[in-house]
């Protein structure tokens, strides 16, 4: 990292903004932070970080709105933090367009290993999708002109809906992915609320590319919310 | 079953047999002073009787039978039923007659009375059971009520125990990382003394918070279970006042307090600690929620003959009318609805509560105004003013000796 990455932390809790600035700055990251969503939204207008992290229950504006208005204007990543008993909101913010979250109480590590793979996410070389043809990620190579996909060199038969489902995932490598949003964008918006489909599909994936598909090391399941692809390291 | 409704189907019949012969036996002993027409109406009302108890047929078996009786020793010639006289034929006719008519009428009478009387039971059977289902229903709604109600207030604890705690963890896995010299793919963990002591201040702080919240809820419970034990005695509402604001004293530095005490106010009866702890908590309040540089006053005066009115008030925004009840609700923050943005820690969301717990437990009221010119918050208390002796020194040292 040439330049310090610029990370704003919005919670309305005083002590914790306090803690995360000084975890945040001893790793080398400029840190600001805001105590509720108007504010936060504010400082992102005027200073443009490179992260956000976010509390969900905040006055005024609170975490979903900020995700919704962020999410209008800008593709940063956002880093949710939730509380067991919001999963409801959690994936609400996600389905807004949040990339990930923390749940409280958490450990710094877990909070700056995140931080780091959204960063890393971000600054990946925009890929022209017009004109690139292949797609190269962790164990996985796709071209995407013959549909042809490898895992570590040994080539894999997909149906068609399965070659989709996993050029998106790979596409959205390291993002947690809800139920809802895989489903609006693999099926379309009336297919949203069929678990169910997506589950099958998933099943049938992983079994072609997972060398244990009973435990999983590509398509991770994240509980109640969805799923997070990790394309392993090549 | 069978058996009794077959009994009480001959107990007519036979009721209708025994009272005509009976009645017959007697109009037969006294037919010296008795003619004709007074037999036939006597019979009748005998017939009357068994159609109104017994119904119809055996009504009609009756009219049947007094029929034969009045003809038999009734109408000349007697002990035979020939009849001699055309008009006696006739009259034997018309008793029959109405006998009859009149019997089926009051049987169907009776009927209609029995079916009327079994209606009103049916249906106050169907309004005892409607009234039940609604007492059924209406439990349930209020223990749903009350399951949701505890829903809330439990998130609203954990969410009061998490928030410390996150900070907490925070901080000390920050520290660790630290100490371990962690580096996965990260520049070095660069902590310098001054951000160290900052994350262990954190703990520090965010600690006496947890343990000043449990504490709340302890006192909270100990409140509601009605198990607040107080320890009352006669005692100065200066002494209690100068109590409450040296323990406020780091809190209020950064505030104007004044005082307006009544002079010569007399005693209170009560459990100086306790009311002690309320002024605290409203003096708490009033310096959280008023700018820095405003004035807290403190009041204290009498209120009738046996009351005292005490209370505390501020220069802040006020409260609005509509939540001037429910910041007595535990867990209910007024700040948290947006009325107030502050930097400072809010408070656990208990004190209130547990002031108007230990007031009432005092047979006082507690209860918010707008403070004067109509700005800021006032909250006023009342307790009752202690007898009108002289504090007695030996009881005021027994009393002393008893809390130590």
């Amino acid at each position: 990292m040439t330049d310090q990455a610029r990370i704003l932390v919005v919670d309305d809790e005083p002590q914790l903004t306090r803690v995360l600035r000084t975890g945040l700055k001893s790793r080398g990251y400029d840190v600001r932070a805001a105590a509720d969503g108007l504010a936060g939204f504010e400082a992102f207008n005027d200073w443009h970080p490179d992260l956000v992290i976010t509390d969900l229950a905040m006055p005024n504006v609170d975490g979903l709105e900020l995700c919704r208005r962020l999410r209008a204007i800008s593709q940063v990543p956002i880093i949710v933090l939730s509380a067991k008993g919001e999963e409801k909101t959690k994936v609400e913010a996600l389905d807004l367009g949040a990339d990930d979250y923390v749940t409280k109480p958490f450990g710094i590590d877990e909070l700056l290993a995140r931080v780091r793979a959204s960063l890393r996410r971000a600054s990946a070389p925009a890929t022209n999708e017009a004109t690139e043809t292949t797609l190269d990620s962790g164990d996985f190579h796709v071209d995407l002109e013959t549909r042809e996909i490898t895992v570590h060199d040994k080539s894999i038969h997909l149906t068609p809906k399965e070659f989709d489902l996993l050029v998106y995932f790979i596409k959205h490598s390291g993002k947690v992915l809800t139920h809802r949003t895989l489903l609006a964008a693999l099926w379309g918006g009336n297919y949203v609320e069929q678990n169910e489909y997506l589950r099958v599909f998933v099943g049938n994936l992983r079994k072609k590319i997972e060398p244990d598909a009973s435990s999983p090391r590509y398509i991770l399941t994240e509980p109640w919310i969805g799923y997070r692809f990790d394309p392993g390291e090549h | 079953m069978r058996r009794s409704v077959l009994d009480q189907r001959w107990t007519g019949y036979v009721a209708a047999a025994l009272s005509v012969g009976a009645l017959t036996v007697l109009l037969k002993t006294v037919s010296s002073h008795v003619n004709a027409a007074t037999v036939s109406l006597a019979l009748l009302l005998n017939v009357l009787f068994i159609a109104t108890r017994w119904g119809s047929l055996p009504a009609l078996a009756a009219s049947i039978l007094a029929m034969l009786c009045f003809n038999f020793f009734f109408l000349p010639p007697f002990g035979t039923f020939e009849i001699a006289a055309t008009d006696n034929w006739i009259a034997l006719l018309a008793f029959l007659i109405t006998a009859v008519t009149a019997g089926q009428l009051s049987a169907s009478a009776k009927r209609r009375a029995e079916e009327a009387e079994s209606g009103r039971r049916e249906i106050e059977r169907l309004y005892a059971e409607l009234r039940d289902a609604f007492e059924r229903a209406s439990h349930a709604e209020a223990l749903r009520q009350s399951e949701k109600l505890k829903s809330a207030l439990l998130d609203a604890v954990t969410h009061d125990l998490r928030t410390p705690l996150t900070s907490i963890k925070a901080s000390i896995t920050t520290l660790l990382d630290e100490v371990r010299g962690r580096v996965d793919s990260e520049p070095r963990v660069a902590l310098d003394a001054d951000l160290k002591v900052e994350m262990m201040e954190v703990i520090d702080e965010e600690s006496d918070r947890l343990s000043r919240f449990i504490n709340g809820l302890i006192e909270l419970a100990r409140i509601e279970a009605g198990e607040l034990q107080l320890r009352r005695r006669l005692g100065a509402v200066d002494e209690i006042i100068s109590a409450a604001l040296s323990r406020a004293e780091p809190i209020t530095r950064n505030h104007r307090v004044e005082l307006e005490i009544e002079k010569e106010l007399p005693g209170v009866r009560v459990d100086e600690r306790a009311v002690s702890e309320v002024v605290y908590t409203l003096v708490d309040n009033a310096a959280k929620y008023s700018p820095k540089g405003s004035t807290i006053r403190i009041i204290a005066r009498r209120s009738g003959n046996e009351l005292m009115e005490m209370g505390v008030e501020d220069e802040g925004p006020g409260i609005a009318f509509d939540l001037r009840e429910r910041v007595f609700d535990k867990f209910f923050r007024a700040t948290r609805d947006g009325d107030v943005r502050s930097r400072e820690p809010t408070g656990t969301g208990m004190g209130l509560a547990i002031a108007k717990g230990i007031v009432e437990a005092h047979d006082g009221k507690i209860w918010i105004e707008s403070g004067r010119n109509g700005k800021g918050t006032r909250v006023l208390f009342t307790l009752p003013i202690g007898d009108d002796e002289v504090i007695d020194e030996s009881r005021y040292t027994a009393a002393t000796v008893e809390i130590q």
